[in-house]
């Protein structure tokens, strides 16, 4: 079972099954991310609906079994790790059997087979006894920023030695996919523990939030539960917008901005105050108070009439009398953005698109049928019969000259322990990366055998984190320096399959 | 006269004489047309460029926009993806001086810009609030160059695909011979997608830092997000296959080529399914 779970394998065919439902999920509309159109199409759609939702697929990302397979990889990805040694021939030196000084001395061949195995090799013999030569290819390498370790050293016969550049290229694999799990971890605590609230606050007003949540810090608590006070309070609190603004890009009707100014109270206790605005979130104790949305609900402060040369300011739901005249009219509704359904008035969207307002005249008890205005078509009125139904009536003597309607901000409220896991993870999968694709480990391996007293015979093998191509030039042209440095005069001494080939 | 479109119309001009050049070279040994393709596609650059500065100064014309990159509308992205494209298609000719990758690479930039200017509007619009941060500078522009990698790894497999068709046929083409060696195209394809994969993963984690900043969520399976982990997902697969399996070649490009098709879809195909995170509707 673990040999599965452990295999790399299994692991892409989870990435895959991820991959999979991740997409599906973007086709079938998901009740978390789109909810009109998930009930849309679960009241179109009843037998589907039956066998789709059995499975959890209208809530596909937060479905048992999705999150099953997400930690399921999580879990296999430290398997992976902890079993698999990375799949490269960078750690394995010349061949370890070889322990004791008398086998090395006879097999010294088998060192030699093992650097023509090297994808990289390159063979001279140098004009310097082996002592010299053994500290000079030494002491170059190390000038050339390789970290040498030394493999074995015996006097007057034979020396190897290991060079190495950037060897954290080796733990750039681990650390980045430690990083995926401790993201993954995040999300998990972000779901445990975390939570999100939608709360829209009438402007001037107030709303107590549903969730209860502790008004004090970590710190706090930490010294409150020193004179008893439990850990864990829960208090509720409320969200209040003293005032909401909205400003327009000039001659349109996007939004530029749009701020709060909010307090979050616990009783008679402020808990934090600030403007908020999109992308400037206020925070308490951890707690964030986004500025999520806003819109009109239908209710305002104020319409102004406008009739002949004369404006009369309607509150609403207030009988105003006009001047002049017998009439009284009453504003008693708003419409953000207008729009007709099924022959009845209703609202497109809750941004003030296009706002009408519902008048009624009446004289005496004697009251007309309401009257629909939109302000920003003059021209265009309807009458509404009892059951509601719209008519077309011709252009009014009077317009609506301005509303002054009171918006609702929707304030989100989320708390997301994982988040500062999330980061590190992140912060890890990235110096991961760094690590595994933007540095370049090589490896070089040197045996030198005595051949005299002035000579010796250098063997040369190689290898690179990033391939054959990358790495040619360089080592030929590291070859071709520690050939000189060692005072060679042959050619190279060419194995049956070189690869390397340095003049 | 919006010199910006003006501009890019010029670009585009030059991205299309050196596609042509490109598709003359691939049947003609002489290497004048790729170094004509070379230096057509710097001049197409150069425009380019400048058509971006226009671009930026009528998008700072409205100050609430000042100093924020004007990628946020679909002629933006467009203009901005073609001009990746080619810049990491000049880096690595470049370097490699391959000669034939142009006709691979370079139909993507005409094609873009092309429908960058027929297609889209080109007039700057004010930034909605969720746009005013600076990770607008940051979080598309990275996203968008790993993008253009991986639209240049594209050209490079199907290279690999033409050039593996030819070897295997009885009678091979000129086109043969103007092809690098399969494994020579291998070894590219992985190299541009080994460079791109961490600037698309660390672009998609900037974009969830940057949602936690305006949304109070760091991720929400919102279709945008959702297809660029799928597009990883399917990267990431390919390097797994690459180093554990030891795919090369066609079984290898296959897999790679899904991955374009997935960043191909995140970046149109998303439009119409993300209210939220969609060129169309506006929104991040």
């Amino acid at each position: 079972m673990t040999r599965i779970l452990r295999s790399i394998r299994f692991n892409i065919f989870l990435g895959a099954l991820i991959a999979f439902f991740s997409a599906v999920g973007t086709i079938l509309p998901q009740i978390g991310q789109e909810p009109e159109r998930a009930n849309a199409f679960m009241q179109a759609h009843p037998l589907w609906t039956k066998f789709l939702s059995f499975f959890g697929l209208f809530d596909l990302y937060h479905s048992w079994w999705f999150m099953g397979i997400l930690a399921l990889m999580a879990v296999d990805i430290v398997l992976c790790k902890l079993w698999n040694k990375p799949p490269d021939a960078g750690i394995v030196a010349l061949p370890p059997e070889l322990t004791n000084e008398e086998d090395l001395e006879t097999h010294l061949d088998k060192k030699e087979a093992a650097l023509k195995l090297k994808p990289f090799q390159a063979f001279f013999t140098s004009k310097m006894g082996l002592d010299d030569a053994w500290k000079t290819a030494r002491g170059h390498l190390k000038r050339e920023g390789y970290a040498v370790k030394e493999e074995f050293f015996l006097p007057g016969t034979a020396g190897a030695f290991v060079g190495t550049r950037h060897r954290i290229q080796r733990w750039g694999s681990y650390f980045a996919h430690i990083g995926l799990v401790v993201i993954l971890v995040g999300a998990l605590i972000r779901s445990l523990f975390g939570f999100v609230e939608m709360v829209p606050v009438l402007e001037g007003g107030s709303r107590r939030m549903q969730r209860l949540f502790d008004p004090r810090s970590f710190s706090e608590r930490v010294r409150e539960l020193f004179w008893g006070h439990p850990w864990t309070m829960k208090e509720p609190v409320d969200v209040y917008v003293d005032k909401f603004t909205i400003e327009y890009y000039p001659g349109t009707m996007n939004p530029k901005l749009f701020a709060s100014d909010a307090r979050v109270m616990s009783g008679d206790q402020l808990l934090g105050q600030k403007v908020i605005r999109v992308n400037h979130p206020l925070d308490v104790n951890g707690v964030r108070f986004y500025q999520a949305s806003w819109g009109a609900g239908g209710m305002f402060r104020s319409v102004t009439l406008k009739l002949g040369k004369e404006t009369l300011q309607l509150p609403q739901r207030t009988p105003v009398k006009i001047p002049g005249t017998p009439f009284t009219v009453e504003a008693d509704m708003m419409l953000p953005n207008f729009t007709v359904t099924d022959g009845q008035a209703d609202t497109a969207s809750l941004d003030l698109k296009n706002p009408a307002v519902r008048l009624m005249f009446s004289v005496g008890p004697h009251k007309t049928s309401p009257l629909w205005l939109l302000k920003n078509y003059p021209d265009i009125c309807f009458t509404e019969d009892a059951q509601g139904q719209l008519t077309h009536a011709p252009a009014p003597p009077f317009q609506l000259a301005a509303i002054d309607p009171i918006l609702f901000s929707g304030i989100q409220v989320a708390y997301d322990p994982g988040f500062p896991i999330v980061v590190l993870g992140a912060l890890m999968w990235l110096l991961g990366m760094i690590a595994l694709f933007y540095m370049h480990r090589r490896r070089v391996w040197i045996l030198l055998e005595s051949a005299g007293e002035n000579s010796c015979r250098a063997s040369l093998g190689a290898w690179s984190s990033r391939g054959t191509r990358e790495y040619e030039a360089e080592f030929g042209a590291l070859a071709k320096s520690l050939r000189s440095e060692l005072k060679s005069e042959d050619n190279f001494q060419m194995t049956e399959n070189p690869i390397v080939e340095v003049s | 006269m919006n010199y910006e479109v003006v501009f890019l119309k010029g670009a585009l001009a030059f991205y299309a004489l050196a596609t042509a050049a490109a598709f003359v070279y691939l049947y003609n040994k002489d290497d004048k047309w790729s170094s004509w393709m070379f230096r057509l596609v710097g001049v197409g650059l150069a425009l380019h460029l400048v058509s971006f500065g226009f671009g930026m100064h009528y998008f700072w014309k409205i100050p609430d926009n000042r100093y924020y990159f004007p990628i946020n509308s679909f002629f933006g992205a467009l203009s901005f993806l073609s001009l990746a494209t080619v810049a990491v298609f000049f880096l690595i000719e470049s370097r490699h001086q391959l000669g034939i990758l142009g006709a691979f690479v370079l139909p993507w930039a005409v094609v873009g810009t092309g429908s960058a200017i027929i297609f889209a509007n080109p007039a700057a619009e004010g930034l909605v609030p969720a746009l005013q941060n600076y990770w607008i500078n940051i979080h598309p522009v990275v996203l968008m160059t790993a993008y253009a990698a991986f639209g240049n790894a594209f050209g490079v497999g199907v290279a690999l695909l033409i050039q593996e068709h030819q070897i295997k046929s009885r009678k091979p083409s000129e086109l043969c011979y103007r092809l690098p060696s399969i494994e020579d195209l291998d070894d590219l394809n992985y190299r541009i997608i080994v460079w791109a994969f961490p600037v698309l993963t660390v672009g998609i984690i900037m974009g969830g830092i940057w949602a936690y900043s305006a949304w109070g969520r760091f991720w929400g399976w919102d279709p945008k997000e959702t297809w660029a982990l799928i597009t990883a997902l399917v990267y990431a697969g390919y390097l797994h296959m690459r180093f554990v399996k030891g795919w090369r070649g066609k079984k290898a490009v296959y897999v790679s080529m899904l991955g374009f098709a997935c960043v191909l879809f995140t970046f149109l195909g998303v439009n119409y399914l993300s209210p939220l995170h969609g060129y169309l509707s506006g929104g991040g």
